[in-house]
């Protein structure tokens, strides 16, 4: 990934020209580098081609739909994604965040945060620390930012590597899902919860031995959740 | 019907439940089967008691008279008491099961009876024995002086025919006393027979009524819940139509109606989902070109400092404008959300505190609010939702009221209640009910107002959708708005896996 090169390299997806071209524009200004497809198929081939840092994706695309171009880079790739709805309170969320999604924009979107939400979900893949911890056949090393078990590479994208960390950081204790979209998303107090949930979900079915019956991230009733230590 | 004498306090329900059609239809049906079989039993009975009884008494008085007739003449003149009690025996004995007693005047001492310890002249009713001994005149139609009496008396509880007659006018006089004991008991037990029979006829009649009154309640009962489910909203509700009878018509007219209401109310509904979707479709429209305007604007207005004096007030007004332009729409997709039942609660626990002082923060109202909000009042509510509301309330209150606004925050209960007052001059009276409505003005003469208009209502649709309330009013000072919202919400199921 390519997270630390100067300019991030971008590549949005979307089918209106005049969004894209305004979306470009601004982009561009905030100090980007930014490719553009109209449709899912030349998104596919146009992120093949050119392996950008980030993806900004429309839900709304004729042919393949952004949750299936988001489905399918999923399938080999990690890098984050951001996807443009129409509305925050809809079903396109949930979906959108269960393709694999890293975090979601609503239309109309002031460029200034749709800019500090690409770097914020570029932030979490930088190396902090230097240590390594082990959670029963979960291990996490932090210089590497790799997480291994049973000693197998697991493929995680780096908003899910930063809340397995930020989780791990304090293990034993419980954390809002308010708390965990500051340290892991940087939303500010009107974060969506379900980006959270939605995360927890995927990381679970990385880490966990059986995703549905979780021994690692356990949920707290009423609070958030929590990184348990193997007994 | 007895139950009107019943205890009053049941009184209002108790009148209802007598005057019920059921109960009407009963008591009619009884009062006229009553009547029918009483005075069919009361005409019968007295026909019947007047036959038996004349019977009765004309075969004894009859027999009497022979008898008498045939023995009276061996009686020698200046009978003794002896002489006369045998005679009074021997008319008793060839008769009928009746007795006699003779009674000579020349005798006043002497009780000639067939039974003298049952019966005497006391027995013997005065006004008959005046009648009996008093002659009559002798015309062309009555040939003789003295004639046969007769009357029916109780003697010690039982009932008596007792006759008398003088047989010859100087001679004695004879009574007769015959025992009306079985006539009585063929009376007693018609009598008996008919009261039965009249109960019978008035049980009948009060099934038949029973049955009379379902037949008709039935369908009343079935019209009755029909209208009822009617006006629940099933507007599909039908009547089964079953005859040709007046309660089929209004089965019939029931239907009718309610099809008309159904078509009537469908289309009505159809007409205004349709406007909703066309506002809908027309905020989605608008999003397009908006999206791609507010993108392009932070570069508008980086680079209006540089632009010809001429140029950049054009330019700061349609960055400005494009931002209200946004807001309005936004806005307007929140209403038709609302609207069509879609907008949705994505709640988490928060600190109620730490919200309002996070959206106070947010937009830089720091200084204008005093805010008295203790830490620890927790609440599951949509985070976004909720800072829409207090964004709204002390908005509306800095814009309306000036500052400085204040908010407080108390637990009461199972809910929490978030109070912002301003220190403006109220609200007129007769703009506080329309607050909450769809771009109200309170200000007719402004022109434009800064708010889109759908602020309060905005807030009050999502204080409702977390199942609270916004109320307002004039506090000692200002305007006061008040939000109640309950404490918990129902949590998503996905949220409460695994959980301790």
């Amino acid at each position: 990934m390519g997270q630390n090169e100067a300019v991030p390299f971008l590549l949005l997806i979307e089918d209106d020209d005049a969004i894209r071209t305004g979306l470009e524009l601004a982009l561009t200004r905030q100090g980007h580098r930014v490719a553009a497809a109209a449709s899912g198929e030349d998104g596919l081939k146009l992120f093949k081609e050119q392996r950008p840092d980030l993806i900004v994706l429309d839900v709304m695309l004729p042919g393949i739909d952004g949750f299936e171009v988001c489905r399918r880079i999923r399938r080999t790739d990690q890098l984050p994604i951001i996807l443009l709805t129409a509305r925050s309170d809809d079903i396109d969320v949930v979906v959108g965040l269960e393709s694999g999604a890293d975090d979601y924009v609503v239309k109309p979107v002031q460029p200034r945060v749709l800019d500090a939400r690409i770097r914020a979900v570029l932030r979490r893949g930088e190396r902090e620390s230097s240590d390594s911890s082990a959670y029963g056949s979960v291990v996490i090393d932090r210089s590497a930012m790799t997480v291994t078990k049973d000693g197998e590479d697991l493929q995680l994208t780096p908003t899910e590597l930063r809340l397995l960390l930020e989780l791990s950081r304090r293990p034993g204790q419980a954390l809002s899902r308010q708390q965990l979209l500051r340290l892991v998303w940087e939303h500010d107090y009107l974060g969506d919860s379900r980006l959270v949930d939605a995360c927890v979900q995927r990381l679970r079915a990385k880490v966990e031995d059986v995703p549905s019956a979780p021994t690692l991230i356990r949920t707290v009733r009423g609070v958030g959740y929590r990184l348990d230590p193997p007994a | 019907m007895t139950d009107l004498q019943g205890p009053r306090r049941f009184g209002p329900v108790r009148w209802r439940r007598l005057r019920s059609l059921r109960v009407r239809l009963i008591a009619v049906f009884a009062v006229v089967a009553l009547t029918t079989a009483v005075s069919a039993s009361g005409i019968a009975y007295w026909l019947n008691r007047d036959a038996v009884l004349k019977r009765a008494q004309d075969t004894a008085l009859n027999d009497f008279r022979v008898s008498l007739t045939r023995n009276v003449s061996e009686l020698p003149l200046g009978a003794t008491c002896e002489e006369l009690t045998a005679l009074a025996a021997q008319v008793a004995s060839s008769g009928l099961s009746y007795d006699v007693l003779v009674v000579d005047d020349a005798h006043p001492e002497c009780t000639a009876s067939s039974d003298p310890s049952l019966y005497t002249l006391a027995q013997v009713p005065v006004p008959l024995r005046t009648t009996v001994n008093k002659p009559r005149e002798l015309t062309a139609s009555n040939s003789d002086a003295y004639h046969l009496y007769w009357q029916r008396q109780n003697l010690s509880g039982r009932p008596f025919l007792i006759g008398g007659t003088k047989v010859v006018p100087t001679g004695p006089t004879a009574y007769m006393f015959k025992s009306l004991e079985n006539e009585r008991a063929d009376l007693n037990t018609l009598g008996w027979s008919l009261a039965i029979a009249t109960l019978l006829a008035l049980i009948g009649s009060a099934l038949l009524a029973q049955a009379a009154s379902a037949t008709v309640l039935r369908p009343v009962k079935r019209l009755g819940e029909a209208a009822r489910q009617l006006g629940e909203g099933r507007l599909d509700t039908r009547l089964e139509v079953e005859g040709a009878d007046e309660l089929a018509d209004l089965a019939r007219t029931f239907n009718r109606t309610a099809e008309s209401l159904h078509e009537q109310v469908e289309e009505l509904s159809a007409r205004e989902a349709q406007s909703r979707r066309f506002v809908a479709d027309m905020s989605h429209e608008l999003r397009t070109p908006l999206t791609a305007m507010t993108a392009v604007t932070d570069i508008l207005e980086d680079e209006a400092e540089s632009l010809d004096p001429m140029i950049e007030p054009a330019v700061r007004l349609v960055v400005s404008e494009t931002r209200r332009l946004s807001d309005l729409v936004e806005n307007l997709m929140e209403v038709t959300r609302f609207d069509a039942g879609t907008a949705k609660l994505v709640a988490d626990e928060v600190d109620i505190a730490d919200l309002i002082m996070s959206c106070i923060d947010g937009r830089a109202w720091y200084d204008a609010v005093e805010l008295d909000a203790p830490r620890g009042v927790r609440a599951v509510v949509d985070p976004r939702r909720l800072d829409v509301v207090f964004a709204n309330l002390i908005g509306n209150a800095l814009k309306h009221g000036g500052s400085p606004v204040r908010v407080k925050v108390r637990e009461r209960g199972e809910n929490v209640v978030v109070a912002v007052s301003d220190s403006g001059p109220g609200i007129p009276e007769d703009v506080l009910p329309h607050v909450f409505d769809r771009f109200y003005k309170a200000d007719k003469g402004r022109a434009r107002s800064e708010g889109s208009g759908l602020g309060l209502s905005i807030a009050m649709a999502n204080a409702q959708i977390h199942g609270g309330t916004i109320e307002a009013a004039n506090g000692e000072q200002g305007a006061v708005f008040t939000l109640t919202l309950p404490l918990t919400q129902p949590r998503p199921a996905d949220q409460d896996e695994d959980i301790r």
